[in-house]
């Protein structure tokens, strides 16, 4: 009985890790929702105003200090980027969106380090040759890659390492969401990258949502033939995985099918007819872009002097 | 600290000599200079081209983050299957399909790296991993695409363009008999060689040298050659199943 108690909460607590992401996925965010984290809306606030350089120098800033600073640098940016998500358009519903993101990054990285971390590496970062136990596995979850026993210092190892991503991420998705690729495209090609290899980055930019919003079309039309519709509502999620799945392929005909027109858009307005462009709003560096410059140069100086102080890399990361 | 996440860690043990991957991602380098000042280089690929290569990135970049990403928490980590994998292949391969061009494969793990970067990433190691991607995963599909020539994954095999003097005169002399082959054999085929030469680079190349060069990971010999090997089935699985879903988006597309 004992064998068949351990056997059912070690597989309930692997698809917890497997299964709660996706739910978040599919139940909170849902398609619409990465579509919305993924595409360019015109609005007014400040990162609508900066140039699309300066952001990508903040998400590098923001990437570096959360790789050489402790945990919890990287959670206090994580929180100060989540909430600048509310200036922008439709801010309340991005925020949410981009929170239910930071959540499922945290359980995945959690649950993707926390099972699999050997002792050894623990009791290193932890200066602490006792773990806690919390769960032992049966002997065979070996063969996946387990260690002998769930403890608390591989859970608290697996959520410190997920707070060098999160705020990365979220940093990320705001260039997304306020530069057009066009705007993106002139800062790139500013850098020297030539101009055939950012129209190719700008279509994937703008596929990107795409592919969400049409993958959610097709699985629509799928449960309107009739998928699923004897099913109990609580298999739903996974008949929406199952057509989200067998949508792919269609998805991608439809797609490339429309790549004709683009090509003879672009071709019409003369694309690559001279190895140089010119552009009628030319990119500058204005107010909003000094503002984050010096952002970003004070918040270099502070993690400068939070190294000196002790409170760099806490935790050896061996991923 | 290193420089953006690059501990540049050359002595790390069992560490691939840099003089090595040096050379190799210099041949690498080489091979895309000369060929680009055969070809033309990106100048040949027209604007549809890198429109299908922009779609193609597009979609590994949404596999690799997100569909693929959850998909993969069902399935514990192990050394035989891949699902992140899985998914690049196969939208890369599609875009080998639709260009089948030289370059084709550099080009594509070219903006699929940059754009990881601006939607994930942060550029965090760059640019070792442009070199790594664009220099392994990219030139080998390259690689196979100058080999097939125009006809990659049997697209102009004769059951797929019957008798036509002109597709005839633009099949390579050597890859005659090849070409008698149905296109579905030769697409499987072709699909089972990208995917083979796709297994080496990850556990070779990125466990024997970038995973110490950036942080100091730990060189496994024993782990790098059984993790070589032991995925090699699934790959041509999924090679074969890429090439032939390849050459039906192909089909659907009207090539």
């Amino acid at each position: 009985m004992n064998w068949l108690i351990i056997n059912v909460v070690s597989w309930m607590l692997f698809f917890f890790g497997a299964a709660f992401p996706v739910l978040i996925l599919l139940k909170a965010i849902g398609l619409t929702g990465f579509m919305k984290v993924t595409r360019y809306e015109s609005y007014h606030t400040f990162y609508y105003r900066m140039n699309p350089s300066v952001k990508i120098i903040l998400g590098i800033m923001v990437m570096v200090v959360a790789s050489v600073t402790i945990w919890w640098i990287g959670a206090i940016m994580t929180v100060a980027i989540l909430s600048s998500y509310l200036t922008l358009k439709e801010g309340k519903r991005k925020f949410i969106t981009g929170m239910f993101l930071t959540i499922m990054t945290v359980i995945g990285t959690t649950w993707a380090f926390a099972p699999y971390t050997p002792y050894v590496i623990l009791q290193e970062a932890f200066h602490n040759s006792h773990l806690t136990t919390l769960w032992v596995w049966p002997s065979y979850f070996t063969v996946m890659g387990y260690q002998p026993a769930l403890t608390t210092q591989g859970l608290i190892y697996g959520f410190q390492i997920s707070m060098r991503f999160t705020a990365v991420s979220l940093m990320s998705l705001v260039l997304v969401m306020t530069s057009t690729p066009s705007q993106v495209l002139r800062s790139l090609n500013k850098v020297g990258i030539p101009t055939s290899l950012t129209f190719s980055l700008v279509v994937a930019m703008r596929t990107v949502p795409r592919i969400f919003e049409y993958i959610d079309t097709s699985v629509k039309i799928q449960f309107m033939k009739g998928l699923g519709s004897n099913a109990p509502s609580i298999m739903r999620p996974f008949y929406m995985l199952a057509g989200a799945f067998s949508g792919i392929v269609p998805v991608i005909v439809f797609l490339v099918r429309g790549a004709k027109d683009t090509a003879i858009s672009a071709d019409t307005r003369a694309f690559r007819a001279y190895s140089k462009r010119t552009y009628m709003h030319p990119m500058t560096i204005g107010k909003v872009d000094k503002m984050a410059l010096s952002a970003v140069i004070l918040i270099i100086l502070m993690t400068v002097i939070m190294v000196m102080m002790g409170f760099g890399k806490g935790i050896s990361y061996n991923g | 600290m290193g420089f953006n996440g690059i501990s540049g860690i050359l002595n790390s043990p069992g560490e691939i000599p840099w003089e090595i991957v040096v050379l190799f991602f210099g041949a690498g380098l080489i091979f895309a200079f000369l060929w680009g000042r055969k070809s033309g280089g990106l100048a040949k690929f027209t604007t549809l081209d890198l429109i299908y290569i922009g779609i193609g990135a597009a979609f590994a970049v949404v596999w690799e983050f997100y569909i693929g990403a959850f998909l993969g928490k069902f399935i514990p980590s192990n050394p035989f299957f891949g699902i992140g994998y899985t998914g690049r292949l196969i939208a890369l391969l599609i875009v080998a399909g639709l260009v089948r061009k030289v370059g084709v494969g550099m080009v594509a793990m070219f903006i699929f790296n940059l754009l990881s970067d601006l939607i994930s990433y942060g550029f965090s190691g760059e640019p070792m991993y442009f070199m790594y991607e664009m220099l392994t995963y990219g030139l080998m599909m390259d690689i196979v695409i100058a080999a097939a020539g125009p006809n990659l994954f049997g697209i102009k095999s004769p059951e797929r363009r019957r008798n036509t003097e002109k597709d005839r005169s633009a099949t390579p002399r050597g890859f005659e008999r090849i070409t008698k082959m149905p296109a579905e054999y030769l697409a499987a085929i072709e699909g089972i060689l990208i995917g083979i030469f796709w297994v080496v680079p990850e556990p070779l190349f990125y466990g024997g040298f970038i995973s110490p060069f950036l942080y100091g990971g730990v060189v496994d010999w024993g782990k790098i050659l059984f993790d070589m090997v032991a995925f090699i089935p699934s790959a041509i699985i999924i090679g074969a199943i890429g090439g032939l879903i390849t050459l039906r988006i192909v089909k659907a597309v009207g090539q």
